[in-house]
């Protein structure tokens, strides 16, 4: 286990250090936007040569053959993503998830290809007409960047997480130009802390991924929202519901992407051709909506109109939404979660506006209020950040009247979300994967530590069958005071201690043998047994150390419980000082 | 070539009376003919008279001969088919002269056609981007606005496109020109769409029905093709919001003191291009008028007489008063800082690859609303409508 080495002195060289950190942040924000840029760019280059975008559909000189493109198009796509998910140690395409479990465990240490190829597959994905979302994998792309350059300058895993979120927050802000939403996204989904010395560093990222974004995007806000009204008084109460419905669709939505991969697990086709399956699929689903195509920009816009769309067709749409993306992202298309969320978000909001327009008959002046707090309502609790989701509805519309009713709306959506399912999609996935990050960092760090890190075999082992007279003097002579008992072939069979063996040889009928007088309610550990589940122990019981066994029997050596108490006062100080130090 | 001909007048002009002389003998009138011009008439004309087309034949001793344009390709297709052209220069819409160069009605214009400024900067880094483009050049910019009259509307005026749309605070009949562009764009504009995203939303069935269902609101509609007459009816009161080109609204209001004013606000601006038709009687003559109009000092002068914007940077800054009402022309200019802080960029590669099945989805929209009772026409989605092309 790595500790970082203790704080140099204060003064001149400290501050040094911290301006250089900041300046890495800067570097790793700068080059994280520039490949966020491209990436951008990449990808409406690929919806305008594959006739994906409804510009380039209606331009197209051939209409006829663009039934057939439609479907061919995904499904190819598809197919070449799923070949090349195959190249990962895992098969599967790399998301914000792995970045937050690096850095929530202190790992750090991005791998490199793996963070490459699922932004080129996710590039391919969605240039091809995938419904799956960018950010994410800008998201990821950016952590891995920031990553890359702590390996490079051989920083310390705390440093290494710092550029990581650097990574995320440039990331965000060149795609939403929006810096603020950039670094609290960095803060809120990766890091989970605040620290000043992580927050210069961030905020410098954030900053140079925004001027880049600028200068080299030039794109038109998300969602535009022209000078609005404010709602009537009555209005906010309805935005707090629909925060509450709109929590139960984030639910359903984060449910219908899992259930669909659980789907998948057991489906009867190679894992690199279910992605071909999920574009044909969809294809076939667009040519009756074209709405679901990709990220779904148009679908967007039309949202916030007021009449776009009529109530059936919200819904069509809404339900096709959720059903696409769950089977892109299920069926292993690489994207993210949020793009989608924001559509399904807005039409879910749309559909509110248009339902209370048609009960109350009042006019639809606020009706973009309505799509915005529907889409803060399903995003937020999705990517478990409601801060962030406000701050892309400040940064994008600048409009601060939105922003009160969106902060009303998601003011219910995140508890309720966070209590029936979880924090975020990100968090329901990594404890699937074993890591449960719901009671804190300390916790998780714990989690992910393994005690056989400080197993050692500097113990008393003694044969099953020794002699109580044996065995104490076996004791007394290497200075413990216990002992275990294992035989020939390397069986545990408990552990005795000294206190034990001297009673039994004081007491009448003593017995002869060392197997009679051992501890049996001594529990013990297995190879996977980590430092929290061994902490969790160490409050039954008292005694010197704990052995561990494997599944057969077999003796590996032994945790001493000072070991342990040392290792989490160790972690604790670690998080401590990446957490509250300055620099 | 061009250059050599202007650089020795006196050699031409004897070449000419050489060239003149021998046609009499021969009683050929081949080379005696004019330059034919097509141009869109008007205010338009008459600037384009006193700056280009006069100053033209005082130069190179060919006289000019104008016909009347309303746009369009039709005309010029029969024309070529027939190899019958009758024109050699056509003043025309960059997104009509796009579709026309697709189509080889057009001859390929040479990169070194317009001449450098005269501080010698090179024309490509002169004019505007995306002016020099395969078979046109574009000259200047003009732009299509909505006007409306000053008396019309007591206490109030219309400062937002969504204004056009607004029957209940501007009440009154409205003038629309009988085309899908700039109305479509005006549509979706005044539902709350912002203007980069307006083709691609227009590029969607339920981008165009949204625009046509806004378009259905204004109830009866005075629809125009020539473009004088939004100005006519806007100065006989029979209407009292009017779209129409920047230019003729300025006549009118500045040269005749119409009591209208420009709403500037979503102004589609669009690029006014010279080309040289196929089979053209004289391709020669007609690329020196092109290097010739196109000079700094000619698109100057033309932007003096009337507000289009001139499309290359050393023009725009020469642009002074009006040589006889001493108006300043610069705040009446389509590209003013002031005037295009909303101005939307006619998208005109999507129009020449998208003209003909909008026109006919517009008109039948049209033909639904005029018949009592009609019903509206399905969005043309991409993949049905193969047969309208």
């Amino acid at each position: 286990m790595e500790i970082d080495a203790p704080p140099s002195p204060r003064g001149l060289l400290s501050v040094l250090r911290f301006l250089v950190l900041i300046v890495l942040g800067a570097v790793v924000g700068g080059v994280a936007a520039l490949f966020a840029a491209g990436f951008v760019r990449g990808v409406l280059w690929l919806n305008e040569i594959l006739l994906i975008s409804p510009r380039s559909r209606m331009m197209f000189a051939l209409p006829e053959w663009l039934t057939l493109t439609t479907v061919a198009v995904p499904a190819l796509g598809g197919l070449i993503v799923g070949r090349l998910h195959q190249t990962l140690p895992e098969r599967r395409p790399h998301t914000p998830t792995d970045a937050i479990a690096a850095v929530q465990t202190r790992r750090g240490r991005l791998p490199l290809k793996a963070g490459a190829v699922s932004a080129f597959t996710a590039m391919l994905s969605l240039g091809a007409g995938a419904s799956v979302g960018q950010y994410g994998p800008l998201v990821h792309l950016g952590a891995s960047l920031g990553s890359l350059g702590a390996r490079l300058l051989r920083l310390s895993r705390s440093d290494d997480n710092i550029t990581i979120a650097c990574g995320v927050a440039a990331a965000i802000a060149t795609a939403f130009n929006a810096p603020l939403a950039g670094i609290v996204f960095a803060h809120e989904v990766v890091l989970r802390h605040y620290a000043l010395r992580a927050f210069a560093p961030i905020a410098a990222a954030a900053l140079v991924g925004h001027v880049i974004a600028t200068q080299a995007l030039a794109q038109g806000a998300l969602f535009h929202v022209a000078e609005t009204v404010v709602p009537r008084a009555w209005e906010f109460a309805l935005f707090v519901v629909i925060g509450g419905l709109g929590a139960l669709l984030a639910g359903g939505y984060i449910h219908a992407i899992l259930g669909l991969s659980r789907v998948a697990q057991r489906l009867p086709l190679r894992p690199e051709l279910q992605p071909a399956l999920a574009g044909a699929l969809l294809g076939v689903a667009a040519l009756w909506v074209p709405d679901i195509l990709g990220m779904g920009q148009e679908t967007l816009r039309f949202a916030t109109i007021a009449g776009a769309f009529d109530s059936g067709e919200l819904l069509l749409v809404l339900g096709l939404k959720v059903a696409a993306t769950a089977l892109c992202l299920g069926l292993g298309f690489s994207g993210g979660v949020f793009s989608p969320a924001l559509v399904v978000g807005m039409l879910f909001g749309a559909l509110c506006g248009t339902l209370v327009g048609g009960m109350t008959g009042i006019s639809q002046e606020t009706f973009v209020f309505y799509a915005v707090c529907g889409m803060v309502a399903v995003t937020a609790p999705v990517i478990g950040a409601p801060l962030t989701s406000l701050l892309i509805v400040f940064e994008l519309t600048g409009n601060y009247a939105l922003t009160t009713a969106a902060l009303a709306s998601v003011t219910l959506a995140s508890p309720i979300a966070a209590q029936l399912f979880g924090r975020s999609l990100f968090d329901i996935q990594l404890h699937q994967r074993g890591l449960d990050l719901s009671s804190g960092r300390g916790q998780a760090l714990l989690m992910d530590t393994r005690v056989t890190d400080y197993m050692t075999r500097e113990c008393v082992i003694l044969s099953p069958e020794a002699s109580l007279d044996e065995a104490i003097a076996s004791l007394a002579r290497q200075r413990h005071a216990e002992a275990y008992l294992v035989d020939a072939g390397w069986r545990f069979h408990g552990c005795v201690t000294l206190a034990e063996l001297e009673a039994a040889r004081q007491a009448a009928g003593a017995p002869r043998r060392l197997l009679e007088c051992r501890d049996e309610t001594r529990p013990t550990l297995c190879a996977e047994t980590t430092l929290w589940a061994a902490m969790a122990l160490l409050e039954e019981v008292t005694g010197e150390a704990l052995a561990v066994v494997d599944d057969a029997g077999l003796f590996h050596g032994v945790v001493y419980e000072v070991t342990i108490a040392r290792a989490y006062l160790h972690q604790s100080e670690a998080l401590r000082r990446e957490e509250h130090d300055h620099g | 070539m061009g250059r050599r001909v202007r650089g020795s007048l006196p050699a031409v002009a004897l070449l000419l009376a050489a060239v003149l002389l021998t046609m009499i003998a021969w009683g050929s009138p081949a080379l005696a003919e004019p330059l034919r011009v097509l141009s869109w008439g008007g205010a338009y004309e008459r600037a384009q008279r006193d700056a280009l087309f006069t100053p033209y034949t005082e130069q190179s001793g060919t006289d000019v001969e104008v016909s009347r344009y309303a746009g369009g390709l039709d005309a010029l297709r029969r024309a070529v088919a027939a190899d019958e052209v009758p024109w050699d220069v056509i003043d025309m819409t960059r997104s009509q002269a796009m579709a026309a160069c697709d189509e080889g009605l057009l001859q390929p214009l040479p990169q070194d056609l317009p001449a450098p400024a005269p501080d010698g900067t090179p024309a490509d880094r002169d004019f505007i981007s995306g002016a020099m483009g395969t078979c046109a050049l574009t000259h200047t910019l003009f732009a299509t606005v909505v006007a409306y009259r000053a008396d019309a509307f007591p206490g109030r005026r219309p400062a937002r496109i969504a204004d056009l749309f607004d029957q209940q605070r501007f009440p009154g009949p409205r003038a629309l020109q009988r085309t899908p562009a700039v109305n479509l764009e005006w549509a979706l504009l005044a539902s709350g769409v912002p203007r980069e995203e307006l083709y691609r939303l227009l590029s969607t069935p339920r981008g165009l029905t949204l625009a046509l269902e806004t378009l259905d609101t204004l109830g009866a509609v005075r629809w125009w093709e020539d473009g004088e007459k939004p100005v006519e009816l806007l100065l006989d009161g029979q209407v009292v919001m009017a779209s129409g080109y920047n230019g003729r609204f300025f006549e009118a209001m500045v040269q005749q003191g119409a009591p209208i004013e420009i709403l500037w606000d979503g102004q589609v601006q669009e690029h006014e291009t010279w080309v040289i038709p196929r089979h053209a009687r004289h391709p020669q003559a007609a690329r020196d008028f092109i290097r010739f109009a196109t000079s700094t000092e000619r698109l100057a002068a033309l932007a003096g007489r009337i507000p289009y914007g001139p499309a290359r940077e050393s023009a725009a800054v020469q642009v002074g008063r009006h040589p006889e009402s001493g108006v300043d022309m610069r705040l009446h200019i389509p590209t003013h800082p002031l005037n295009d802080e909303r101005a939307i960029v006619k998208d005109e590669d999507w129009y020449a690859r998208t003209l003909t099945r909008m026109n006919d989805y517009f008109t039948a929209w049209l033909e639904a609303r005029e018949t009592p009772g009609g019903k509206a026409p399905a969005a043309p989605k991409p993949a049905e409508a193969a047969s309208d092309d």
